[in-house]
């Protein structure tokens, strides 16, 4: 299916016409699909900090299979890149991702694969919302929303059309 | 899980209806005590009408008769304010505000409905489906007295929906096929294997369709429970335009214009999906079986055939989109956005010999689900407006539903063996939105509750 060639629609490189675009229609292929989470969650003490540290540690050193946020990201099928950071003398705990579409879209879905590890790890933070978060979706994605630094716009992306269902499936076609 | 208490529910949210005629009265509450009697006078045996609720039919009665009720009905009836608060965010914003999120832009904006549906004087939608047309004129007599009576509403309008033959829609497409089949509710007219939604996918009150999750009842419990929503829908179909394209397609890509049609849908235009009959029509596939089908091998489908590419069925065909089964989607929820699908085409059927006839024709659409959010508004917003949930659709929109106003809109006909997809350019907006409204589809306790409010 060629989903590789993310080339501009209505240009001669994939041969759509080049003629009869419509005036003052704004050109969206650099707007990309993928947004930032820069999320910024703060640890409640020093001793949350010590179970929080030891809980993500027993996760991330599970084989793949076994990784909860592995395994429901595999299946989420939305997120690029996600990593956990310690900042601030651990006094926070960042969640920094790279995925598509709207937060909001996918809400539900990202609730039922992850809510248990969200759980886990917020009942360790200030100002979490309601647990569990299978049963305050709304409060938990406001929560979200408050505590994401989002990015300095504009967000850079290489390929702005590409998402992770597009790059796997290209990638499966060899 | 027991049966759910059908003598509560409203019929349509249970039972296909199966009548030729719909007349949907849009009225404007004047006087809230009378308007409120006049609910009442609906779910109090002894009165006709009565609410139709999904009680079992020993006989099929020859009329049905619904009622929803938009936001501004609702604080029109004086509800209080905590009740009103209690509703969500997109049922109390409205369909005139939430246009653009479903793509009503552009033709399909509000400035352009007609009905005065981009009022806020749109309280009241009755739905009277009935079977002879003489029982729908006497049924209209009985109601128009009725809410007359005490001045307790006015006429906004009426729209008038007639079925086509071969319960064919006005492109030509049989309809009706895929409908979820629901938990304690009734047993489907047409087989549907994928798994049964639960209760609370489309009635408040129960689990819904996520984990540990219920919809938040709408409050006092009484008003809520055995609730629904519906986005009602006018939809305006361009005929003429759609066959045009067919005609361009074929010619640009040398395939059978029925093939493209078929493309484009899902279905070839007797119903059958390409899922089951990729190469022709399937004449041979009975009704019964039209249904049974899925994208990739599930357990509601062992043996279905992979189409993971959309060889078969385009990951971009209407069908898909709107009810991508088993496929691979962003989000991983291709079960978890059903919708419940009423309605009856408007206008008369077209006629190739006199395409510019004037007439304006379509689908008087219901679209039913306890969260108009994550339903109606996320097919729309997501699946039929966006190409990024799929892979390889790039910024295409649902060919039939889609706002493809954009002149650089295509559809991509993926073709095995070939790397690219093949792109049918020269797409327009075959649908436009005349008018709509969300409304609250309350239970008969419900119009009992708001009922008594007048003692």
């Amino acid at each position: 299916m060629g989903l590789f060639h993310f080339g501009a629609k209505g240009t001669p490189e994939n041969g759509a016409p080049e003629s009869g675009a419509r005036e003052n229609e704004p050109d969206t292929t650099r707007k990309p699909v993928q947004s930032p989470l820069t999320l910024i969650m703060t640890i409640r003490s020093p001793e949350d900090f010590e179970t929080l540290s030891v809980r993500i540690h027993e996760i991330q050193s599970l084989p793949p299979e076994q990784n909860p946020i592995w395994k429901a990201l595999d299946k989420l099928k939305i997120v690029h890149f996600a990593r956990f950071v310690f900042l601030e003398n651990n006094t926070k705990l960042a969640i920094i991702t790279t995925y598509d579409g709207s937060f909001d879209d996918y809400l539900n879905e990202f609730i039922d694969e992850i809510g248990d590890v969200f759980n886990a790890l917020l009942q360790h933070m200030k100002d979490a919302p309601p647990l569990p978060v299978q049963r305050n979706r709304d409060a938990f994605g406001d929560y979200v929303k408050a505590n994401d630094l989002g990015a300095i716009e504009p967000f850079y992306s290489a390929y702005p059309q590409a998402t992770v269902l597009d790059i796997q499936a290209a990638l499966n076609d060899g | 899980m027991p049966d759910l208490f059908h003598s509560d529910i409203q019929g349509f949210i249970l039972r296909t209806y199966a009548m030729p005629a719909l007349r949907v009265f849009a009225l404007k509450i004047d006087e809230p005590r009378a308007a409120r009697r006049f609910l009442g006078r609906l779910v109090d045996t002894g009165h006709t009408p009565q609410l139709a609720t999904a009680t079992d039919w020993t006989v099929k009665p020859q009329y049905c008769l619904n009622v929803g009720l938009t936001y501004s009905g609702l604080a029109a009836l004086e509800l209080s304010a905590s009740s009103l608060a209690s509703f969500p965010k997109e049922f109390a914003e409205g369909a005139v505000a939430r246009a653009e999120r479903v793509g009503d832009t552009g033709e399909s904006s509000p400035e352009n409905w007609k009905g005065q549906f981009a009022s806020l004087d749109v309280h009241v939608l009755l739905f009277l489906f009935a079977q002879p047309e003489d029982v729908l004129e006497s049924i209209t007599r009985q109601i128009r007295a009725l809410y007359c009576e005490g001045g307790a509403m006015s006429e906004v309008s009426v729209h008038e929906a007639r079925s086509l033959p071969e319960n064919k829609a006005h492109f030509g497409y049989r309809d009706g096929f895929a409908q979820p089949v629901i938990e304690g509710g009734l047993p489907p007219v047409m087989p549907d294997v994928l798994p049964k939604a639960p209760a609370g996918e489309f009635l408040f009150g129960y689990p819904s369709q996520y984990q540990d999750f219920s919809y938040p009842v709408p409050q006092p419990d009484p008003l809520g429970r055995n609730g629904s929503f519906v986005a009602f829908r006018i939809l305006a179909q361009d005929c003429h335009g759609f066959e045009q394209f067919l005609t361009r397609a074929a010619r640009q890509t040398g395939l059978d214009r029925e093939l493209i049609a078929a493309k484009l849908c899902g279905r070839w235009r007797n119903g059958v999906p390409l899922s089951l009959s990729p190469q022709a029509p399937g004449e041979e596939i009975p009704l019964e079986k039209r249904n049974s089908f899925d994208y990739a091998p599930s357990s509601s489908v062992p043996d279905a055939f992979d189409d993971a590419r959309g060889y078969r069925c385009p990951l971009g065909s209407h069908i898909r989109r709107m009810n991508p089964r088993s496929s691979v989607v962003a989000g991983g929820g291709g079960l978890k956005h059903r919708i419940i699908r009423r309605g009856l085409p408007y206008g008369p059927p077209y006629d190739p010999s006199s395409p510019d006839d004037g007439l304006e024709r379509g689908l008087l659409g219901l679209f039913i689900g306890v969260s108009l959010k994550d339903q109606f508004e996320f097919l729309m917003s997501d699946w039929a407006n966006k190409g990024s949930f799929a892979p390889g659709l790039r910024d295409t929109k649902d060919p039939l539903l889609g706002n493809n106003s954009n002149s650089r809109a295509a559809f991509l006909l993926p073709v095995e063996h070939q790397k690219r997809a093949i792109e049918l350019p020269g797409m327009s907006r075959f649908v436009t939105c005349r008018g709509a409204a969300y409304c609250f589809l309350p239970s008969a306790t419900a119009m009992r509750y708001i009922a008594s409010l007048s003692q």
